[in-house]
């Protein structure tokens, strides 16, 4: 029940982010699934006993293969999706607890919660650049 | 042969403008060009992130255009609409007039209206504070610090304020709109609440896009691009800090 909430919820939120960065209306359908998609799969893998960075790593790779994979389908440029499928893998609690405990003078939770987002980030960074690699012409031999 | 360079160039300045990355740039810039008959070792294109420069040679002598650009805000339908467009020059359904027409269309296209804008931000901050586990009154706090955060940013941070200082203010609204719903005891949980409020600033293009010119071998573009996510990134974490400090200050070392 939870994760159905959490996953709509992140539809919701990628469609908001898709209509800020302008991408045209009947992309919105597909970025829903793609951000949607991409969080609910973190989230079964934190479940089942993966850390954060490992779960958003591999709900990276997710997000652009789905990204490139309707980038060859809808004939658009990637960025469409990718855009905003990613955001709802960004760390935004740790950058904030790393703010938090900052201000509070509490420096190894700072730390602690510093270098777990740096981590993330360096995960969504690799999700990306490795997916981005495949040839294209393995995209197009999948379509037909 | 002047005009097909004049051609490419627009179509490469609206597109670095909206928010693509370099690779497409440069692409679209040949591609254009190449069908309009301009041969590869008649030109060259130089694209980064903050500017364009083209030179050519031409039967009336030689070409040259620098442009500057500033990324303002993404506009990836402005993307999607020349990506097509380059597609179907290279299929030969534009002449060069036609092409120059459609283009002026693509850079005039009007953007979301701002209230829109406005709703998205606050049912994406509503969506984020879900998604992290708050509860229904945090999301109602979210919701409320998205929208007004969103009327900061489009009427007084985009137009009138630098990245840092936009950003930076854009952290401290959101801040003081949760503490003060907090005070007045509407919303639970802080951290969700501020979290989902400030998630419209989070700098998502950019760091897509500086991503995939680094790895693409655009260095210089990519650094500035990912310096740019970085920037806007601590400065939002400095804004939600200063408030907290601030509060701190007045009311003691109270726990948050």
């Amino acid at each position: 029940m939870t994760l159905l909430v959490h996953f709509i919820a992140a539809a919701v939120g990628t469609v908001a982010f898709a209509l800020i960065f302008d991408v045209p209306p009947r992309y919105y359908g597909l970025c829903a699934l793609i951000g949607g998609g991409g969080f609910l799969l973190i989230e079964i893998l934190m479940d089942l006993g993966l850390s954060q960075t490992e779960a958003t790593f591999i709900g990276t790779m997710f997000v652009a293969l789905a990204s490139r994979i309707c980038a060859v389908w809808r004939k658009c440029p990637v960025t469409v999706f990718l855009v905003a499928g990613i955001i709802p893998l960004v760390p935004g609690s740790r950058v904030y607890w790393t703010a938090y405990y900052l201000v509070m003078q509490d420096m190894g939770r700072a730390f602690d919660n510093g270098f777990l987002a740096i981590r993330v980030a360096i995960a969504i960074v690799l999700g990306i650049v490795l997916v981005l690699e495949i040839p294209n012409r393995l995209f197009h031999r999948e379509k037909r | 042969m002047d005009e097909v360079l004049e051609t490419a160039v627009e179509a490469g300045h609206i597109l670095l403008e909206s928010g693509a990355e370099i690779f497409r740039v440069e692409e679209t810039m040949k591609r254009i060009s190449r069908y309009y008959g301009v041969d590869e070792d008649h030109k060259e294109f130089f694209v980064l992130a903050n500017g364009l420069f083209a030179s050519g040679k031409t039967e009336k002598g030689h070409y040259a255009k620098v442009l500057q650009s500033r990324v303002q805000s993404a506009r990836l339908s402005r993307v999607v609409a020349i990506n097509q467009l380059s597609r179907q020059i290279e299929q030969g359904k534009y002449t060069l007039p036609e092409a120059r027409r459609e283009l002026e269309r693509i850079r005039n296209t009007p953007e979301p209206p701002k209230l829109l804008q406005i709703l998205a931000s606050g049912f994406g901050s509503a969506a984020f504070c879900v998604m992290l586990g708050g509860d229904f009154q945090d999301t109602l706090v979210s919701f409320i610090a998205g929208l007004l955060l969103y009327v900061f940013v489009l009427f007084v941070a985009n137009p009138h304020m630098s990245k840092i200082s936009g950003n930076l203010i854009g952290g401290m609204i959101v801040t003081v709109v949760c503490l003060l719903c907090q005070k007045i005891s509407l919303g639970h949980s802080l951290s969700h609440m501020i979290v989902g409020g400030i998630i419209s600033l989070v700098p998502g293009l950019s760091f897509t896009n500086g991503i995939r010119d680094i790895a693409d071998g655009d260095y210089i573009s990519g650094a500035v691009r990912l310096l740019d996510a970085i920037i806007v990134f601590v400065s939002i974490a400095v804004g939600v800090g200063i408030v907290f400090t601030v509060y701190r200050h007045i009311w003691g070392g109270a726990t948050l």
